[in-house]
């Protein structure tokens, strides 16, 4: 459904993202993992073509919906498709609602703009949604204003304006990040059911590793703007090839017992004007040889999977 | 090890002042919570937002005005001392905020962050202030070559090294951490958390973690509290202790494995936490709770120990 390919961008002379590729079909749930910094969020806005507002531009790479390169698309196109075809849910519910009009017509604009149903149509429409999202009462909700609502019920809101246009790929940018873990929960459930029963494709975009083992079937592991390490999710966690994915799975403090030290990742993201050479990680790495700040390393592929460190293949020989 | 905090039938009703519109009404943000923490050890409390967990600490401080019980720490009641008495004791028991972006002033340098406790409680550090400051964030794991940056020069996770190194200025013996990586990135929070782990070792400090995260309570502290709607609804003398309350096992469903073998079918938890301004009678539970009885719905249900593994349930695990 969605290709991206060797995507790149820029803002001005700086090059926050470069050779960025993951494909994910229908019925599919793609998880694009990494820190804060490392351009989980830049490749969402990249593929919504919101770039331009922020002053970027694609430098390199394709982006492929449904057979057409989304890179060439005229803004008018785009408009069609982005809250159309193509939806998002975004990080913060709190601040993506407009706070002065009431859920129902919020949601209701959705449809109108894009599938051009009538106000009454419009309406049936969102009340079908919210009922489908689990909302008791969608009627009454509708006249509700979101102050008058809990994070979670606002983020089903932002999740029914995402799906009023029936979307094919939907993209969800941290959705769960602000939330109680019951609520996370509750939601993680509801995008599970939203891609089977309506064979969406999602990319989930997440910091967590355990949201990704829960829901995905493919990752994508970013680290200072590139992919560093991607493949089937089973693959990923039996074997995480890159330095970088196995301390992001260390970093969750589920199921270890107290011998056992969190460790955290040392040192922090670079920020784009100072990406080191080489590979982006070797600052932080535990296994960074001299190699490692010269040559970038190229993707090492084993079976589906591949990985973009010089000691991959050491990896592979150590028993798991 | 001597008890350095011990909270009994701590409760706060928090009021809204009636208008033209609507009648005045009050709630209970924190009801009847009693327990003992002693030197050196861990209390977790968890439960999700709006269950009082925040209120809890604070009334623990005195940052807020308790309407009932009472709170000793280190053999002093608390509630008993006057605002300057107050605010001598609070340089032992400090607190580390959840936001660390706006716990701190933006038009401070982190020299004058982590110097502002030393003024407002008019102490003067043995070493010069510099030499102090620098101490002190080589204790949180930060360059004291930042010493002179502004907070928005440095990250989220910079910053909430800051606020704990404010809050170890003083060398307090007691620290409440609010949800002190409920903001942060995984990998940043697993180093808070491996830092707050040393400086607990190293200067012998006594930690009161609130966070809605279960499994990280359960890899942090010693002993847990769970709270649902102000009250503790169960309290786990040790991280290995079965839940025994429907809510704590909840919880404990609701957080993932980091493992896609362990993926399940999550039966999330139905329903949202009810309003706490007009709570029906019995176990405020009781609608979301799968085992709920008739009983449940009629009467509130009291912690079933003073002692190791309490619960408040009618039909516990």
């Amino acid at each position: 459904m969605l290709n991206v390919r060797d995507l790149g961008v820029a803002f001005g002379a700086v090059q926050p993202l470069s050779g960025v590729s993951f494909a994910v079909g229908k019925g599919e749930t793609l998880g694009i993992v990494g820190e804060s910094g490392s351009g989980k969020s830049l490749t969402a806005m990249s593929v919504m073509g919101l770039l331009p507002l922020s002053g970027g531009r694609i430098t390199g790479g394709t982006v492929e919906f449904d057979g057409q390169d989304l890179t060439k698309l005229p803004e008018r196109a785009y408009r069609k498709l982005r809250g159309g075809r193509i939806g998002l849910i975004t990080q913060n519910p709190m601040t993506s609602l407009d706070p002065l009009q009431k859920i129902g017509p919020q949601v209701d604009d959705v449809a109108k703009l894009h599938l051009g149903l009538s106000d009454k149509a419009a309406r049936d429409r969102t009340e079908e949604i919210l009922g489908t999202l689990r909302i008791p009462e969608p009627a009454l909700i509708c006249e509700r204003y979101p102050h008058q609502m809990s994070g979670g019920m606002k983020q089903r809101i932002v999740i029914a304006m995402a799906l009023a246009a029936d979307p094919d790929v939907l993209i969800a940018d941290e959705p769960t990040t602000a939330l109680d873990v019951t609520v996370q929960a509750q939601i993680i459930r509801l995008l599970d059911d939203l891609v089977k029963e309506r064979d969406l494709a999602l990319v989930l975009i997440t910091h967590d590793m355990s949201v990704v083992a829960q829901t995905c079937d493919k990752v994508v592991v970013m680290y200072a703007g590139r992919a560093v390490e991607h493949g089937p999710v089973e693959a990923i966690f039996d074997r995480p090839r890159h330095p970088y994915t196995q301390a992001l799975i260390a970093c969750i403090p589920r199921g270890l017992d107290e011998a056992t030290r969190l460790t955290g990742i040392e040192g922090t993201v670079p920020t784009v004007v100072n990406y080191p050479s080489g590979c982006p990680f070797h600052p932080r790495c535990p296994r960074a040889e001299a190699i490692c700040t010269t040559a970038r390393p190229d993707f090492s592929v084993e079976g589906d999977s591949a990985a973009a460190c010089h000691f991959a293949e050491v990896a592979d020989a150590q028993p798991a | 090890m001597p008890n350095l905090l011990e909270v009994r039938d701590l409760s706060k009703q928090f009021t809204s002042a009636g208008g033209p519109f609507r009648k005045a009404r009050s709630m209970h943000a924190v009801k009847g919570v009693s327990f003992d923490l002693p030197q050196g050890r861990v209390i977790g409390v968890v439960g999700e937002s709006g269950c009082g967990k925040s209120t809890l600490a604070r009334l623990i401080l005195r940052l807020i005005e308790p309407s009932g019980g009472a709170v000793n720490f280190d053999g002093d009641n608390l509630l008993a001392k006057s605002p300057s008495q107050m605010r001598k004791l609070r340089a032992r028991m400090q607190m580390v905020f959840q936001d660390p972006y706006s716990a701190i002033d933006p038009r401070y340098t982190l020299t004058r962050a982590v110097s502002e406790p030393f003024e407002v409680q008019n102490v003067t550090p043995e070493k010069p202030m510099a030499e102090e400051v620098a101490d002190l964030l080589e204790m949180v794991g930060l360059n004291p070559g930042l010493a002179a940056s502004y907070p928005h020069q440095i990250s989220g996770g910079q910053k909430q090294r800051v606020g704990i190194a404010r809050a170890l200025a003083l060398r307090p013996s007691l620290l409440v951490l609010d949800e002190p990586t409920a903001s942060l990135d995984v990998s940043v929070q697993a180093q808070i958390i491996g830092l707050l782990e040393d400086l607990r070792t190293d200067l012998g400090l006594t930690y009161l973690f609130i966070s809605h995260d279960l499994s990280l309570v359960k890899y942090f502290c010693d002993e847990i509290l769970v709270m649902y709607l102000g009250r503790v609804v169960e309290a786990l003398p040790d991280t290995a202790a079965p839940a025994r309350h429907p809510y704590t096992r909840t919880l404990m469903e609701s957080t993932f494995e980091p493992d896609p073998k362990k993926r399940r079918l999550i039966a999330p938890l139905e329903g949202e936490v009810p309003s706490p301004f007009d709570l029906p009678p019995g176990c405020a539970f009781a609608d979301r709770c799968p085992n709920a009885s008739a009983l449940c719905r009629t009467e509130t249900p009291v912690l079933s120990a003073e002692t190791g593994h309490a619960v408040a349930c009618h039909h516990p695990i």
